[in-house]
């Protein structure tokens, strides 16, 4: 018989009330877990959807072409994609080229963004390329296919198979205009995008603009694996000195994104806090009721001998087993709904109809979560540590009863 | 030199504005191995006493001696440790430890001194056994009947051998057969192993078995009668 047996067996002197603050605990652990598990997975989603239309995990840029979008900051990339390629944690490096411009069909015109792309990589990993047929594609670099948003289609009143002019500036200060012929339409529900995309090879771009093999973007994709550490410092090592380019990462090349989910995060960490502060203030309830329900007692240990550091050594203890219970339910039961928000996903298209836009990014509408195991654990450590916050000014109470005193209270 | 020696002892209670003296300049000596009643009414005093002697409360004035230490000396963890090793208490209402078993009562005492699970086991066993507790280590204080819980409390407070035992109206809550048969137990106890024991009691009973009784009125010391040695 211990100080940890005594602990023990004071914890279910009042087994109903225990059951309820472990209960209190563990919920508020399945709630914390779970949401930060599900929020991970969502911006994970939302990062991979994003990066791989836009950015890439790490975005190569002359100057300052990411915030800028100056169009002369382009640069010919040379060897670039190939020796970036080679990096073992690169699945695929993506050139492209962003023009602003003109498309005019025979009834209207309107302004738009002429993407040059390579249409075989592209598809690779642009999750909105990957949805369109094969006959849809555009037939290589040099080809006058196009792909075009499906809003911006239809305010030229066009429809695949038609043509359409787009005129851009030259490098040299003058317009240039070429004809194009609707490949296939896409459709990436960004209001934005889809009214002002069109994709062309990036071959036929770059020559439209004078800037012939130029890019103004070369975006390196990352293997899952490797996602959480980016390898920006060796992408970094194997650029030019010369011509200012420069690696980014995908925080740094669309900070709307980065922003948008650093802002929902921060109001999903003040709502953990305060899940936290109420369990906090339920577990001092508990823990000084259980000390006032023991005040004569108290006197007696404290009379046959108990030092009072002891006796608050005995309340923490009691504290500590209290959290590590509702830790270990918590634990399992938020471990039980991230395995199912995993194997199974939240379907947000129960609640919304319409497509979901986050942070100028399209992400799927079922939700999965994704395992954080330190920061699981780290949350039932810091909720262990509450529990002996909160048994401090319990346990100080209980340590300065006056035993005389004490055993006249009933 | 006394076991015991309480000088000019007074202990005033205040409750509002109003001070109420519970002991007036008690002057009392107490021997190693007697077996002492302190005796008188309710509100007499008694019970005051025992808890200065036993060092959980502390005299308003007056000086308090208990085996040569001065008591207002101590700090709090000497007095803890102090009435760990030297005394040993027994209470009106039992309080054992409700989630403790009957031997584990006993035996926390003997927990708190650090001393390892099986030499407990070996200090309290025959003890229990003695106090008629045998087969009844396992129980719950809340399975057992008052008298059995008073010798639980009895065996907690001889376990680790104090100097003196404080028995608290030992007898308030038994009846009076099983009243005797504690207080001749204890008798034994204190004739055996030569433990100095202290009781506050009006209990005629006690006061029967009593080798000195001690009788306070309203605080004051009225009357010390020796009926042994």
């Amino acid at each position: 018989m211990d100080l940890l047996r005594l602990a023990w067996r004071n914890l279910w002197r009042n087994r109903r009330r225990t059951l309820l603050t472990v209960g209190a605990i563990g919920f508020s652990l399945l709630l914390i877990q779970t949401f930060h598990n599900l929020a991970i997975g969502s911006y994970r989603q939302m990062v991979n959807s994003g990066v791989r239309s836009g950015s890439g995990h790490i975005g190569i840029y002359a100057g300052d072409y990411a915030l800028s979008r100056e169009e002369t900051l382009s640069y010919l990339p040379g060897e670039l994609p190939r020796t970036i390629t080679g990096l073992a944690d690169v699945q695929q490096v993506v050139p492209r080229l962003y023009l602003p411009g003109l498309a005019q069909s025979s009834r209207e015109s309107r302004g738009i963004l002429l993407t040059g792309i390579n249409p075989e990589l592209e598809r690779q990993i642009n999750p909105f390329l990957k949805r369109i047929p094969d006959d849809r594609m555009i037939r290589g670099l040099d080809s006058r296919d196009a792909l075009i948003g499906d809003r911006l289609m239809d305010e030229l009143k066009l429809k695949p198979g038609q043509k359409l002019v787009i005129t851009v500036q030259h490098r040299d200060g003058e317009l240039a205009a070429e004809l194009f012929r609707i490949r296939g339409v896409v459709r990436t529900g960004v209001k934005e995008v889809d009214h002002s995309l069109v994709m062309v090879g990036l071959n036929r771009a770059g020559r439209l603009a004078g800037i012939p093999g130029q890019v103004h973007e070369l975006a390196v994709i990352l293997h899952d694996s490797a996602v959480d550490r980016p390898p920006l410092k060796e992408v970094q090592a194997l650029l030019p000195t010369r011509n200012d380019v420069r690696a980014l990462s995908w925080e740094e090349a669309m900070p709307n994104l980065a922003d948008a989910i650093k802002l929902d995060y921060a109001s999903q960490k003040f709502i953990f806090a305060v899940i936290l502060l109420i369990v906090s203030i339920g577990l001092i309830n508990t823990l000084l009721m259980s000390v006032m329900e023991r005040i004569r007692e108290f006197g007696i240990l404290i009379a046959l001998g108990t030092r009072p550091a002891r006796l608050r050594a005995l309340i923490a203890v009691e504290a500590l087993l209290l959290g590590a219970v509702g830790m270990t339910v918590g634990c399992a039961l938020g471990s039980g709904a991230t395995w199912l928000l995993i194997e199974y996903g939240l379907d947000l298209r129960w609640f919304i109809t319409q497509e979901l836009e986050f942070g100028g990014v399209v992400f799927d509408p079922i939700l999965r979560a994704r395992w954080d195991w330190p920061w699981m654990a780290g949350m039932g450590l810091l909720l262990m540590g509450i529990c002996l916050l909160a048994s401090l000014y319990p346990a100080r109470k209980a340590a300065r009863i006056e035993p005389a005193r004490a055993m006249r209270h009933h | 030199m006394a076991l015991i020696e309480l000088e000019k002892i007074c202990k005033t209670y205040r409750s509002g504005n109003l001070h109420v003296p519970a002991l007036v300049d008690l002057d009392l000596q107490v021997d190693t191995g007697e077996f002492t009643a302190l005796a008188g009414p309710s509100g007499s005093g008694k019970t005051t006493a025992l808890n200065l002697i036993g060092c959980i409360d502390q005299p308003t004035s007056g000086r308090l001696r208990i085996d040569g230490r001065n008591v207002a000396d101590q700090t709090v963890p000497q007095l803890s440790d102090f009435r760990l090793y030297q005394i040993g208490f027994i209470f009106q209402s039992y309080n054992l430890i409700p989630v403790l078993t009957a031997e584990e009562n006993a035996e926390f005492v003997l927990m708190l001194q650090g001393m390892r699970p099986e030499e407990r086991q070996q200090r309290v066993r025959p003890l229990l056994e003695r106090l008629g507790l045998g087969g009844l280590e396992n129980r719950r204080p809340s399975d057992l009947s008052g008298g059995q819980q008073q010798r639980v409390a009895v065996a907690r407070a001889m376990a680790a051998r104090p100097k003196v035992i404080l028995a608290d109206e030992p007898t308030a809550n038994l009846d009076s057969s099983t009243a005797r048969e504690l207080l001749e137990l204890m008798r034994e106890l204190n004739r055996d192993e030569g433990m100095t024991f202290l009781f506050s009691s009006h209990d005629p009973l006690v006061l029967e078995h009593a080798g000195r009784v001690v009788r306070l009125q309203d605080g004051h010391l009225v009357g010390d009668e020796r009926k042994d040695g």
